[in-house]
């Protein structure tokens, strides 16, 4: 035995003793994982929580969430003399006279949006293959809470700094506060402690931003990654991969360095993010004041999709029996969000329902495989992104020179006309891709090789598609066609000869699968070259 | 052709591979004793046949066509990918070095010269030394790792039904022994108490603002009768003070008055003749002197952004725009009431003052407001 190896041994005795670790460091170090650079996003999400959560910490040595004012008299020369939050002054403090101290905070600024962009692009990678589906519905609910979790944390932290931008963004949040019909004024009192802006609010802030949200963002997380772990990851269709196991690597040592050296790329991005593309510099935007505000306000991109959707409504506002329900705002900015946010965490529920289809589920879809879903995941892309241009139609305006007053009116229109052409356009698409597909499995692939047949006929070579391209465009579905042909020799036979009309169709919600409606797989096109394959 | 010639090397990559993998693996057969199935790779499942059988699945290859791992490479070649290894980790020694260099050496304050190199500088190194253990880890990973593809078998989460049964059971038997069901007197009180102990954080909630006069928060201003406007400098405002044309933003002149959220008022100065006062207005303004709350009635942001030629004011935040010669009405935007006018009179000096406070709540709309 080596040395290390008795180490290792010693090591494990010592805790197997107490804990009877050994049993479960064993399975857990042979645990294999699937690989696939879509579930990568997932990941990026986590280390960017924690690059979040190193960096935080150190600007928790620094800033004072104190809305008590001050006279700046720090090293940046042109706000020197002018009345300031003690917030905004231990900011620009960090920012200029503490060593490496912007490179922190920009870090942890770049980090958070990387952290919702990450998230977000998790969520439609999960929600285009499937793999929220039972059983990971769960799962689903959980990165969804995670998603509004970030959305939040991101406002509380930048709404911290005391500046300019960030206070009308809180202006902006109490004034939605306050026109909540009728606990409005109460919320806008309580939160505030005061009408806004009040003395507390930035200490509120900066209890919830490093306490409250982080510790359920890493519940949450704790949850997420023990059900990723207990229920296994889901994987795609391909050579070998069936409904009842995983193929991948092990977590140690390949997953593990992986995945580590991983975290640390993804920290270096945030590094040069940090340090050479500026962000939110508070310096230029000045301290907080009711009266001022500068053109082309934009709040983090996160945000921008309910600055759109604010931008976008028309004034309506119900005003009767000496009460008034400003539907102008709560419309867009309350009632919007939860509806789509609940749609969004519901979905597996919804899908369930509209398909039937209560089954688990460890293979995922290719998003062409479900042309419905497909199109519905699209169609609310398309919804989002429209709710952001109308967020940025201030700064579209001037770049492009169109008036504000188009973009909006064209948008309202837009809004509800573009999704559900995009709907029927990413349907369309998505049958398209399938008829591809089935036509490269039923046919093979064009060899560009025309063969002159004894008698005179020209035909073209066509050259079987491989085996693991088959497997993975037939999804299990063909994968059973296929094993329903498997002669017992690592051979494929035709898959049966029965009528077509035997094998199940695909009804309902994904009756749009064309694949299974056809005639088996031809056996001509689907078996590789016999020399080839039995050589085991 | 030579996608094609690609797709036909995959085709016969798995019995490379299964060569390549059968070197056995003391951990695998370990862990085949446990609760799931572990076998070293697909191709030795499938070259040891009986297990082909049992799980049903065709003999259909694992191997993917990949990158040139370990088994494959030569003594020299793998040295050489240690080489590439070794080089990123050592990026990393070298990232460090100038980081910390950087950190004690460069200047960084503001009235230093060359200090904005500093951020930018740290960053490049602490990206170098990130990215040189990373990306080492990840090409070690990937050349010089064992490259199996390990098979385990998904195990299934769900009880045997009689577990279920027996967790329900239990948990009805645990109930009933408890006597809650069966003892009322018990049960309605536990649900009372419990249920009064939900009104303790009440007291600390609604003690976090002052809500006793709330409304009055929202309905009222600094503004009285016979307030100065002032500039934000202090400085009180002349009729003839203002050019034509010109916006100027006004406080009251009353301590503190400057800085308060609902305050801010805007003076505007344009031909009298271009003016349209609202009804009942007509002697709010002076001389085409006209002055509206700044603060607008969406969501509160300053509508400061004038357009001298059309009297527009235009809120940067969500566009609602206003038109200052008509009652400052809403024009275009998702705001839904006029900015507020504030009565503008004369003083004995012949400086600006107001009539009285706002005649309607400034800011957004709340529950309370008709």
């Amino acid at each position: 035995m080596t040395v290390l190896g008795k180490g290792a041994a010693g090591t494990g005795k010592w805790f197997d003793d107490r804990l009877g670790a050994s049993k479960y460091i064993k399975k857990s170090l042979n645990k294999v994982f699937p690989d696939h650079w879509s579930f990568m996003l997932g990941e990026i999400a986590l280390y960017s929580f924690i690059i979040l959560l190193l960096t935080g910490t150190y600007l928790t040595l620094f800033f004072d969430a104190s809305m008590h004012e001050v006279v700046y008299n720090g090293s940046y020369v042109p706000l020197k003399g002018v009345t300031m939050s003690q917030a905004f002054a231990s900011t620009l403090n960090i920012s200029f006279d503490v060593r490496g101290g912007l490179l922190m905070r920009q870090i942890h600024h770049w980090s958070a949006l990387l952290f919702a962009a990450s998230i977000t692009i998790h969520l439609m990678r999960v929600f285009f293959t499937g793999a929220f589906r039972k059983p990971r519905e769960l799962n689903w609910v959980i990165g969804t809470l995670l998603l509004i979790m970030s959305i939040l944390e991101g406002f509380a932290g930048y709404s911290l700094p005391d500046d300019l931008l960030s206070g009308t963004g809180l202006r902006i949040a109490a004034s939605i506060t306050q026109s909540i019909p009728v606990i409005g004024t109460w919320a806008h009192v309580l939160l505030f402690g005061a009408e806004f802006p009040g003395t507390s609010i930035v200490g509120r802030l900066y209890a919830i931003h490093i306490l409250l949200i982080p510790g359920l963002i890493l519940a949450l997380i704790t949850f997420h990654l023990l059900m990723i772990w207990y229920q296994k990851h889901t994987d795609f269709p391909g050579p070998g991969r069936t409904e009842n196991n995983v193929i991948g690597s092990r977590l140690y040592p390949v997953y593990a360095a992986k995945a580590g050296g991983f975290f640390f790329l993804v920290f270096a991005v945030c590094a040069l993010l940090g340090g050479l593309a500026q962000i939110n510099p508070i310096w230029l935007y000045g301290p907080y004041d009711p009266s001022q505000v500068s053109a082309g306000s934009q709040p983090d991109w996160y945000m921008g999709f309910l600055d759109g959707s604010t931008r976008l409504m028309p004034n309506w506002e119900l005003r009767a029996f000496h009460h008034t329900i400003p539907f102008n705002v709560i419309l867009p900015t309350v009632v919007l969000p939860g509806v789509l946010f609940n749609i969004v965490g519901a979905w597996p529920w919804i899908e369930q329902k509209l398909t039937g289809d209560r089954g688990y589920h460890n293979l995922l879809d290719r998003p062409r495989d479900k042309p419905r879903r497909t199109a519905i995941g699209v169609m609310g892309i398309s919804f989002y992104v429209m709710l952001l241009i109308a967020g940025g139609n201030d700064i579209i305006a001037s770049i492009f020179h169109i008036s504000v007053q188009t973009i909006t009116h064209t948008l309202r229109v837009a809004i509800f006309v573009v999704p559900p052409l995009v709907y029927i356009a990413t349907k369309r698409v998505c049958l398209g891709l399938q008829h591809n597909d089935e036509e490269l499995v039923h046919h093979g692939i064009e060899s560009g090789t025309i063969r002159r047949l004894p008698t005179g006929e020209f035909v073209e070579e066509t050259v079987a598609l491989p085996l693991s391209y088959q497997l993975t465009i037939a999804g299990p579905k063909g994968l059973e066609a296929l094993e329903s042909g498997h002669n017992g020799h690592g051979e494929l036979v035709p898959a049966g000869d029965g009528p077509v009309e035997e094998r199940p169709k695909p009804r309902g919600f994904f009756r749009d699968r064309t694949i299974d409606r056809k005639e088996p797989i031809r056996p001509e096109a689907t078996m590789p070259p016999p020399e080839k394959t039995s050589r085991t | 052709m030579s996608d094609e010639k690609s797709i036909r090397d995959r085709l016969r990559s798995p019995a490379d591979t299964s060569e390549a993998n059968s070197g056995g693996d003391s951990r695998g057969s370990d862990v085949t004793e446990s609760s799931f199935q572990q076998t070293d790779s697909a191709a030795v499942l499938a070259a040891s046949g009986h297990d082909e059988e049992q799980r049903g699945t065709p003999h259909i290859p694992v191997g993917q066509a990949g990158h040139a791992r370990h088994e494959q490479l030569s003594e020299r070649e793998a040295r050489r990918a240690e080489r590439k290894v070794a080089g990123l980790f050592m990026l990393s020694v070298v990232g460090v070095i100038g980081f910390v260099v950087t950190f004690f050496a460069a200047p960084f304050k503001f009235a230093e010269p060359n200090n904005i190199w500093f951020t930018p500088l740290l960053a490049i190194f602490m990206a170098l030394a990130l990215t040189g253990i990373g990306a080492g880890a990840v090409l070690w990973a990937k050349t010089l790792m064992t490259d199996e593809e390990a098979v385990q078998d998904r195990y299934d989460f769900a009880s045997p039904e009689d577990a279920r049964t027996a967790a329900g059971q239990a948990f009805v038997e645990g109930f009933e022994a408890s006597g809650l069901p069966r003892r009322k007197l018990l049960r309605n009180t536990l649900l009372l108490g419990a249920g009064s102990l939900a009104i303790l954080p009440l007291p600390f909630l609604l003690d976090l603002g002052p809500y006793a006069h709330k409304e009055r928060l929202f309905r009222t201003t600094a503004w009285k009768k016979g307030v100065r406007l002032v500039r934000r400098n202090g400085t009180p405002i002349r009729l003839g003070d203002l050019a034509l044309g010109a916006l100027e933003t006004v406080y009251p002149d009353v301590p503190g008055g400057v800085f308060m959220p609902d305050t801010p008022t805007m003076l505007i100065r344009m031909e009298p003749s271009q003016l349209t006062p609202r009804t009942g207005r007509e002697d709010w303004s002076i001389e085409g002197h006209i002055a509206y709350s700044v603060i607008c009635t969406h969501l509160g942001c300053p509508v400061k952004l004038y357009e001298q030629q059309t009297h527009h004011l235009f809120c940067p935040c969500h566009q609602s725009t206003f038109d200052a010669s008509n009652g400052a009405k809403v024009v275009f935007g998702p705001a839904a009431r006029s900015l507020p006018q504030l009565a503008l009179a004369l003083d004995d000096e012949g400086y600006f003052i107001a009539q009285g406070d706002y005649s309607e709540p400034v800011g957004p709309s709340f529950w309370e407001r008709s």
